[in-house]
């Protein structure tokens, strides 16, 4: 049933994209999102300098990356916390898994993390006989579901609220109603008694920060709170480009990252954690471990045309911004990163199969005028096709025609033949109603377009008819 | 386990150096970027204005003997359970006067499921977005201030700066980071717009926020 990445792309492309009912909630969701944006953009002096000192911040950040994870490392490990580097997903995952098996570990409460997606942690911990609850809202929702996140930041974007209700009451005890207010406290309830019964808290980190020596988690629900407070055990899985350099940077960056991924002045918890639980103080955690994953990022930073890729803050903007995103749908992408950013990303951290997100762009620009650290989005999905085709993959047909068109174009005597050559093969195609299949060179266009009249003569004799008359 | 860890990091480590001689030109380099934020000409006016925004409740007092009142008042709204108290000489004093509640001390281990409010100081005030700092050493751990359905800030007005620049600025001079575990932002109270992007006040953590604010 299943073919290639990129067939599934297409098939849920077109289903998705017909799909009135879920453009309607997309549409619902995003415009809410913009208001709520829009309101917070004004409350900055200056957008567009709180963006330059972001990029700024995280461009220095990644120059000296080596360094500031070494200096972030010391500091955990004077706490007593431990630091597992991870070069790649398996790594990370065998080290939670045993660590989670050693201290017999039965039950885990996670707060939102990407990273935790893009590694493909829960399966792992689950096939080990450990219970997962995701606990930020939206994730609980998805998971419910046995859905992957439909959006890095609203991960429940594409339901409804009645149609949470339903799914609420087939697996709830007591929902009572179906109004927001209820269906929140349905869940707190739930959720609540995984809390007080983990042994194990899993989260992410926003940022790293180099000279506290600490790591920085946003929630707003305070599920992130719960699960770094309450259970005996934390760990943090992050990526290695988190970083920033200083405590200091956080006062633009936290204002930024909550602006551009809801629109709020900050977001409610805006935490950090730098260890397990020091002595003289009241709770915490008995253990510490921070798990930096590279899996693929250490490439990215070596590629200096797309290093910036690694300034991404994962705010959501660039997915919220975008007519293809919100027509096709977070779960068309069919990877852990939806949107501009991932269709930058998944191929390369998923190698060649995904490098058909590259084209799922009309490179209208929209992501790079929102993205808060001014990643130039478009420039790198014009990249990566340019590097795909280079490594050779590129259907035939395509750079056959190029090859011809470029053999033919270098003589004007050539040229006058293939042009009309073409349109008379052209022409005679499409009279033949065979416009759009597969006989059709231009398909991928006039399969879901109505051609333009293919005119009898060329430019050219057009030209010289015209010139002729003055 | 270890060993294998020990390999990945040099491993990394030297993928990263290796990585960084490809060097991206830097742009032309650029004054500090100014003016991102507007100036906060009346601290306290702003103060008030945000929490009125975030759904933070904040009581303003003259005198020690109204913060009383104040703590007295809300404490008689909540329903009977636990009330969990950051323990410092100065919360214990404001406590015996408040009495009439079962009372379990920070000294005494985290916060129960169960507790009904928490009470603790704060380390700051921010005025630009109307939060409170805190910390798990300077503010009775970490449970204090997300476990009960109600948070009670007891705080003063000379604890009240500008902008986040200047709470974080103050985290590092306290030398926070070496000492305490945990620091907090907090602004407003729990949340959540995961539904229809509808706000619902009241997720995972306190439904309320209470600032009782001494002048």
């Amino acid at each position: 049933m299943h073919g290639t990445a990129a067939q599934e792309f297409l098939r849920h492309s077109v289903e998705k994209t017909s799909d009135l009912e879920h453009r309607r909630i997309i549409r619902w969701n995003i415009d809410n999102y913009d208001t709520a944006v829009g309101r917070g953009k004004s409350r900055f002096a200056d957008w567009e300098a709180a963006r330059d000192r972001c990029q700024q911040i995280k461009r220095e950040a990644l120059a000296h990356l080596d360094e500031y994870l070494l200096q972030f490392e010391k500091q955990v490990i004077d706490r007593g916390g431990k630091v597992f580097w991870a070069s790649n997903s398996e790594e990370a995952r065998e080290y939670i898994r045993d660590l989670a098996v050693a201290r017999g570990v039965k039950r885990i409460v996670k707060s939102k993390s990407m990273v935790t997606e893009e590694i493909h942690l829960s399966p792992v911990l689950e096939k080990a006989g450990i219970e997962v609850w995701e606990t930020d809202l939206g994730e609980y929702i998805v998971q419910l579901r046995n859905e992957p996140p439909y959006h890095i930041v609203t991960p429940a974007m594409h339901l409804t609220r009645l149609q949470i209700a339903e799914l609420f009451r087939a697996k709830l005890p007591d929902v009572t109603a179906d109004d927001h207010q209820s269906l929140v406290a349905a869940a707190r309830r739930a959720l609540r008694k995984a809390f007080f019964s983990a042994e194990m808290g899993i989260s992410g980190a926003n940022f790293i920060v180099a000279d506290a020596g600490m790591i920085a988690i946003s929630t707003n629900e305070g599920n992130g709170r719960l699960c770094t407070s309450v259970p005996r055990i934390h760990v943090v899985v992050t990526g290695i480009e988190k970083v920033v350099p200083r405590l200091q940077d956080l006062a633009v960056l936290w204002p930024v990252l909550a602006t551009a991924g809801t629109g709020q002045p900050i977001t409610t918890y805006s935490t950090l954690i730098g260890g397990p639980r020091q002595p003289g103080e009241a709770d915490g955690p008995d253990e510490f471990h921070v798990v930096l994953v590279d899996n693929g990022r250490s490439e990215l930073l070596a590629d200096a045309e797309q290093r910036e890729v690694l300034h991404c803050i994962r705010c959501g903007a660039c997915l919220n911004a975008c007519p293809v995103f919100r027509h096709v749908g977070g779960h068309t992408y069919g990877a852990t990163y939806q949107g501009p950013i991932g269709s930058v990303l998944t191929p390369h951290l998923r190698g060649p199969e995904f490098s058909h997100l590259s084209y799922a762009s009309s490179l209208c620009g929209a992501c790079a005028e929102v993205c808060p650290v001014r990643i130039n989005l478009p420039h790198h999905l014009l990249e990566n096709r340019r590097n795909s085709v280079r490594a050779g993959d590129e259907p035939v047909k395509e750079s056959l025609g190029f090859k011809l068109w470029r053999w033919a174009m270098q003589d004007a005597t050539r040229y006058r033949i293939f042009g009309a050559l073409a349109r008379t093969a052209a022409r005679a195609l499409y009279s033949m109603g065979y416009e759009g299949s597969s006989f059709d060179p231009a398909a991928a266009w006039s399969a879901y377009h109505a051609a333009p009249e293919i005119p009898k003569q060329s430019f050219r004799q057009w030209w010289e008819r015209q010139d002729g008359k003055r | 386990m270890e060993s294998a860890s020990q390999s990945s990091r040099e491993q990394i480590l030297e993928r990263i150096r290796n990585a960084l001689r490809a060097r991206v030109p830097l742009p032309a380099s650029r004054a500090e970027p100014r003016g991102i934020f507007s100036p906060i000409p009346s601290p306290l006016e702003r103060f008030a204005a945000e929490c009125a925004a975030n759904y933070t409740e904040l009581t303003l007092t003259a005198n020690r003997m109204e913060t009383v009142e104040a703590l007295t008042k809300i404490l008689g709204e909540l329903p009977v359970g636990e009330i969990y108290v950051q323990d410092v000489p100065e919360l214990r004093e404001l406590i015996t006067r408040a009495d009439g509640r079962e009372v379990k001390w920070s000294s005494q281990g985290p916060p129960s499921e169960a507790s009904q409010a928490t009470i603790t100081q704060a380390e700051a005030l921010v005025a630009i977005t109307g939060s409170i700092l805190v910390s798990s050493v300077g503010c009775g751990g970490r449970g204090s201030s997300i476990v009960a359905p109600c948070h009670i800030v007891i705080a003063r007005l000379q604890q009240l700066v500008p902008d986040l620049e200047r709470a974080l600025a103050m985290v590092t001079e306290r030398g926070l980071p070496a000492r305490s575990s945990f620091v907090g932002l907090i602004t407003g109270c729990s949340r959540t717009a995961d539904i229809e992007k509808l706000l619902v006040i009241g997720a995972h953590g306190p439904r309320r926020l209470v600032v009782i604010l001494q002048q």
